[in-house]
Formats: structure tokens, C-alpha cells, sequence
């Protein structure tokens, strides 16, 4: 399974992550090209300032026991047992918002003006999530190979992003 | 290992994938009255032409096959024999279990109204048949009355809507969806509705039904004296429970077939999840029905690892909070919908098209409504699911996101980290 891992210490609220992201799903993958007068236009991951003001780069932990996945009533979304990627089929949802309303840290946004979802899908086509290659701090990295409920003994490998 | 499951919507199926992930070899039945799998949530959008009945599947096609499962559709269970563990259907077979989950779910509720149960045009809105019996009605219909204006009722008083039909709410309470929103966020819906043509009619009852001599519906009365004129009737006021089969038996019911935090009835061996149970509801620390979809789900997936011979115990029981999108304008809410009295605090922001309200007591959050921007109402539900003390000027919680709470496991999973004390 691979997660995006988060070390706040290191963001400096660039958001280079939240344009990356917006360019990657765009029609036209490119920074250059991105509407951003588009209401559609909506990064998948969100960089949030703290109690003490810092940025905290923040993306979906495609969960091991999903709660968007037990809420969604429509079959839209799904975990897949080997990849452990939550993925959204927009086909399939109803804009019923029970995702949004379940996920208790608040990583999925309702589409604009859509019934569908903005949600991290951690970028599967591309192999690596652009977001992590647009950080130029490490304050993302692609880990792959986690262990289920977070067993310490078993090493963890950093394969994307900048090491630290 | 014999598993038996009555019933295939979000608690039965979820339950029959929970076990055959645990046990690949049992032999796994799935019985239920349905003779499609469909979710319910989805009847409006196929009542009102918006989706394919087909579409309304909320599991892959192959799901039974997939998983070695035994389904047979159409099928009720009219009597359970505890001591001889086998249930009986109304087709006159048996199917005998080791294990037993009873998920059945619920069925309208049809008030005690006059002609009610004479009308030939009373309609729940729970299946696949509700929708065909209420297409074919509508055909020719000068109208509908729906009774209730919860979700179900708006959702299918828009639905009748937009088929071209007249359509009038009554809702007893004085104002809609009075148990999932205040009245500043329910008037912004009954003003849509109202520009769709629909007729809201709050703080009254239909008393009685009225027939001609064909017993078909032409209208209905209200407590006030009024006359509603309607060629059909449909009843959301509410649910009850599918638990006649266990008539005689010693399974413990409430409002609905008793559980334990692991899904146990009373009974050795039967469990039930979903809208047919009654189970510690988190918010309230009360038995409870829990009729909504996350939890059927998350009770199944108990029931079955527990069936499987797991050890899981239900937590965030937690069945107050909703979520709903009519004509475009979206809706969550959590816990309270008012404050009870002077002892809670009522936050409010405004603007940008968007309504939002917290209400705290003690310094945690017991309620909240977000209409308009959802956006990230998700981390104020955990919060109030938590009971997790927010001591922050009032104002300043709707721009709380997760990043005020960020912790994370080892292997990166975000948590509320309970001895965290979040005084900002």
C-alpha cells in the first residue's frame, strides 16, 4: 500500500502542491493551462494553517477501513484490496454528499455545480502523485509498502520526493 | 460453517463480504425479499427518471458470484426456529445456519390515518416495486400528496415533481426536515420547493384519506378541516422495523431487534445490523434504531466479523448526522439541529450564499448545520462524534480544518489524538 506521508515541520505553504494537483486533472495536464477562473478547477489536497498559523499540507489517507467507502450508498466509492487506493467512479455517484459528511477530516469536497466528488486518487495513472514531485521541501513524500495498522517493526520505503 | 443473511442491502451485503473475507471455504446464503439489489437511497433518482433502475445497484454485478455467495431473491422469512436453527420462507423452505444475521431492514410506516389501508394509491417509497406501482399511478394522476416532509418526503416530493406532477407536502411539524435542520436552513429549501410549485403545508396532519366507491384516492383530509385533492398518496412518515418472522421467539426487541456493541441479539448465534436493530447510538448513549446507510454498513461489517469468528466491537455509533442536496442547494448537519436551552451557545456565519451554525455546550460541539459550502463539515462532525473539546472563540470554528488537529500514526493514518487539548 502507498500514502502520501506528511512532515508539516517541512511545508512552506508554497502550495505548489495544490497546482500541481490542479494541473494533473485538468484537460490539459499543464500549469500553463489551468483555468483558474473555472469554478471546476479545485486542487484534490489542501494546505490548512494551524492554531499557530503554520501550513499543514493535507491530502486523503485512502484509509485502511474507509469511511467514505461505508457511507457511500451508490457504489461510487470503492477500496481496491491490493493497491489500497480509494477510488471514486463519478459514473455511479449521486451527489449525496455522505462521504463528505463521513470523512472525519474533511478530504472530500462536493464538485462544483456537479454531483460528483474532488478527491485524491492518488494520481494511479501517473505512477507517482504529482503533488509529491511538485514539493520542493519533503514535505511530502510517497511511501510505499506500509504495513496494515501501522506494525513499527516492518520498515518503511521513501520512494518519491525529496529525502530528508 | 453455514452463514445465513436475510436481507441484501447496505448491512446484509456488507456483512456477507466481511465474512468471506475471513472464511473462504463457509457456505454463505443471502435471502432477502428483494428480487433486485438496489440501494434505497437511490429510489427517488429512479422515481424521478434520473437514473436507471439498473443503475441503482450499489454493488458490482458479479459481487455474488465473485464471492461463492448463494443469493436468492424474492424470498421472505416468515418464521425463525431458534432451537432448530433454520428459518422458513414464505416459498415453504428451510435454510438451516450455524450463523444468523438478521438484516432485514425496515418498512414504511403507515400512520394511523382513516382509509389508509383501503386506498388503492398508497405507496411507501422502500423498493423497486414502490417506484414501478407510483410510475404507473402517476400516469394519470391530477396530483400527490406526500405525507412527511423528512428526507424521504422531499426527496420524493421533488421527484413526483419534476415528473410533471402536482404535488403537495404535509408535514406535521412547522417547518420540513425538522429533525435534520433548523428553521433559517429548512425555509431555504421550502423556498425552492415552493418556486418548483410544490405546496408545503406545515403543522398540520392528514386525518383521513378520501375514497370513491372504487376505493380509489381522491384525496385527503386534514386535522384543520382542509381538502388536499390528489390521485395518490405517499407515506414518508417515518419506518418500522421488518421483524414479524420473529414473532414467538425469544429475541430481545425495543424499537427493533435488541444488539450488543458486537452485533449480538439476544439469541446465541443471531445477529442483526441495520435498520432492523436497535443499538447504543453514540450521541444520544440510548438504544436506538440507527436507520441510516454508513451505519448499516459499519454494523454489518461487525456482524459478519464476529460471525466469522472475529472479535469486533461497533464503534462511532453515531446516527446523528445527515447529509442532502435538493435543487442544487447542499446540506450536512450534525447532532443538534436548535439549542435545547440557555445552557448551549449558538455560533452563526453567513454569506457567499452559504449558512452555517455550530452550537457548543461545555466547550464541546453538540450540533452543527452547514448549507451551502460543505466543505470540510467533516472534521466538525468528528468533533461532535467525539465529544472532542474545541475550547476556541465561537466565531473561529468554522475555520477549523484538520490541520488544528493534525496527528498521524506511524504509517501515516490521520487520528484525533483525544489527549490532544485544543484550546486556540
Amino acid at each position: 500500500m502507498r500514502r502520501i506521508f506528511i512532515r508539516p515541520e517541512l511545508c512552506a505553504g508554497c502550495k505548489n502542491c495544490q497546482v500541481a494537483c490542479l494541473a494533473e486533472h485538468s484537460p490539459a495536464p499543464s500549469v500553463w493551462l489551468v483555468n483558474l477562473s473555472d469554478r471546476g478547477s479545485r486542487p484534490r489536497n489542501f494546505v490548512e494553517l494551524n492554531a499557530a498559523g503554520r501550513p499543514v499540507p493535507l491530502s486523503c489517507r485512502h484509509c485502511e477501513d474507509p469511511e467514505c467507502v461505508a457511507a457511500c450508498m451508490s457504489g461510487a466509492l470503492s477500496k481496491d484490496p491490493l493497491t489500497g487506493v480509494v477510488a471514486h467512479d463519478p459514473e455511479q455517484c449521486a451527489g449525496c454528499w455522505m462521504c463528505v459528511m463521513s470523512c472525519p477530516f474533511g478530504m472530500i469536497a462536493p464538485g462544483a455545480g456537479e454531483k460528483s466528488i474532488v478527491k485524491c486518487d492518488l494520481c494511479v495513472d501517473r505512477g507517482s502523485p504529482r503533488c509529491v514531485e511538485a514539493c520542493p521541501t519533503g514535505a511530502i513524500t510517497l511511501v510505499k509498502g506500509i504495513p496494515p495498522q501501522g506494525n513499527k517493526e516492518q520498515a518503511i520505503q521513501v520512494v518519491g520526493g525529496v529525502k530528508q | 460453517m453455514k452463514y445465513l443473511i436475510l436481507g441484501a442491502s447496505a448491512a446484509g451485503l456488507s456483512a456477507a463480504e466481511t465474512i468471506r473475507r475471513q472464511d473462504h471455504r463457509g457456505e454463505l446464503t443471502v435471502v432477502s425479499g428483494d428480487h433486485y439489489i438496489y440501494s434505497r437511497c437511490l429510489l427517488p433518482d429512479v422515481l424521478a427518471g434520473r437514473r436507471d433502475a439498473g443503475a441503482a445497484r450499489f454493488v458490482p454485478k458479479d459481487f455474488m458470484e465473485l464471492r461463492g455467495i448463494r443469493w436468492i431473491g424474492g424470498v421472505k422469512a416468515e418464521k425463525l426456529w431458534p432451537g432448530e436453527k433454520a428459518v422458513v420462507t414464505d416459498t415453504g423452505e428451510k435454510f438451516y445456519y450455524d450463523k444468523l444475521l438478521i438484516a432485514t431492514g425496515a418498512s414504511s410506516f403507515l400512520p394511523p390515518v382513516e382509509n389508509i389501508d383501503r386506498g388503492r394509491q398508497v405507496y411507501g417509497l422502500r423498493s423497486l416495486e414502490d417506484v414501478q406501482a407510483i410510475t404507473e399511478a402517476s400516469g394519470n394522476c391530477p396530483g400527490a400528496l406526500v405525507m412527511g416532509g423528512g428526507l424521504v418526503g422531499v426527496d420524493t416530493a421533488a421527484a413526483l415533481n419534476e415528473k410533471g406532477l402536482a404535488v403537495a407536502i404535509v408535514e406535521a411539524a412547522g417547518q420540513m426536515l425538522p429533525l435534520q435542520l433548523d428553521r433559517r436552513a429548512a425555509s431555504r429549501y421550502e423556498e425552492l420547493l415552493k418556486a418548483h410549485g410544490i405546496k408545503i403545508i406545515t403543522g398540520a396532519m392528514v386525518s383521513s384519506i378520501l375514497l370513491d366507491e372504487g376505493q380509489n384516492v381522491t384525496g385527503a383530509r386534514l386535522n384543520d378541516g382542509r381538502v388536499v385533492p390528489c390521485g395518490l398518496v405517499v407515506c414518508a412518515a417515518g419506518v418500522r422495523p421488518n421483524l414479524s418472522f420473529l414473532e414467538g421467539t425469544a429475541v430481545e426487541i425495543g424499537r427493533g431487534v435488541r444488539v450488543n456493541q458486537y452485533q449480538e441479539t439476544s439469541l446465541t448465534d443471531i445477529y442483526a445490523a441495520g435498520d432492523v436493530c436497535e443499538s447504543l447510538e453514540t450521541f444520544t448513549g440510548q438504544f436506538s434504531p440507527t436507520p441510516i446507510w454508513p451505519l448499516a454498513v459499519r454494523q454489518g461489517q461487525v456482524a459478519g466479523t464476529n460471525m466469522a469468528g472475529g472479535h469486533r466491537k461497533m464503534t462511532n455509533n453515531f446516527a446523528y448526522k445527515n447529509s442532502m442536496s435538493f435543487y442544487g442547494l447542499n446540506t450536512i448537519s450534525y447532532g443538534l439541529p436548535e439549542a435545547p436551552d440557555d445552557s448551549y451557545q449558538t455560533y452563526i456565519e453567513e454569506g457567499m450564499g452559504s449558512y452555517k451554525k455550530v452550537i457548543v455546550k461545555n466547550g464541546c460541539l453538540k450540533g452543527a448545520i452547514f448549507q451551502g459550502d460543505i466543505t470540510r463539515a467533516g472534521v466538525i462532525g468528528a468533533l461532535i462524534r467525539e465529544n472532542f473539546p474545541a475550547k476556541t472563540p465561537g466565531g473561529s470554528l468554522f475555520d477549523l480544518s484538520y490541520a488544528h488537529f493534525f496527528s498521524q500514526r506511524e504509517d501515516g493514518q490521520f487520528v484525533y489524538d483525544k489527549t490532544f487539548s485544543t484550546e486556540f
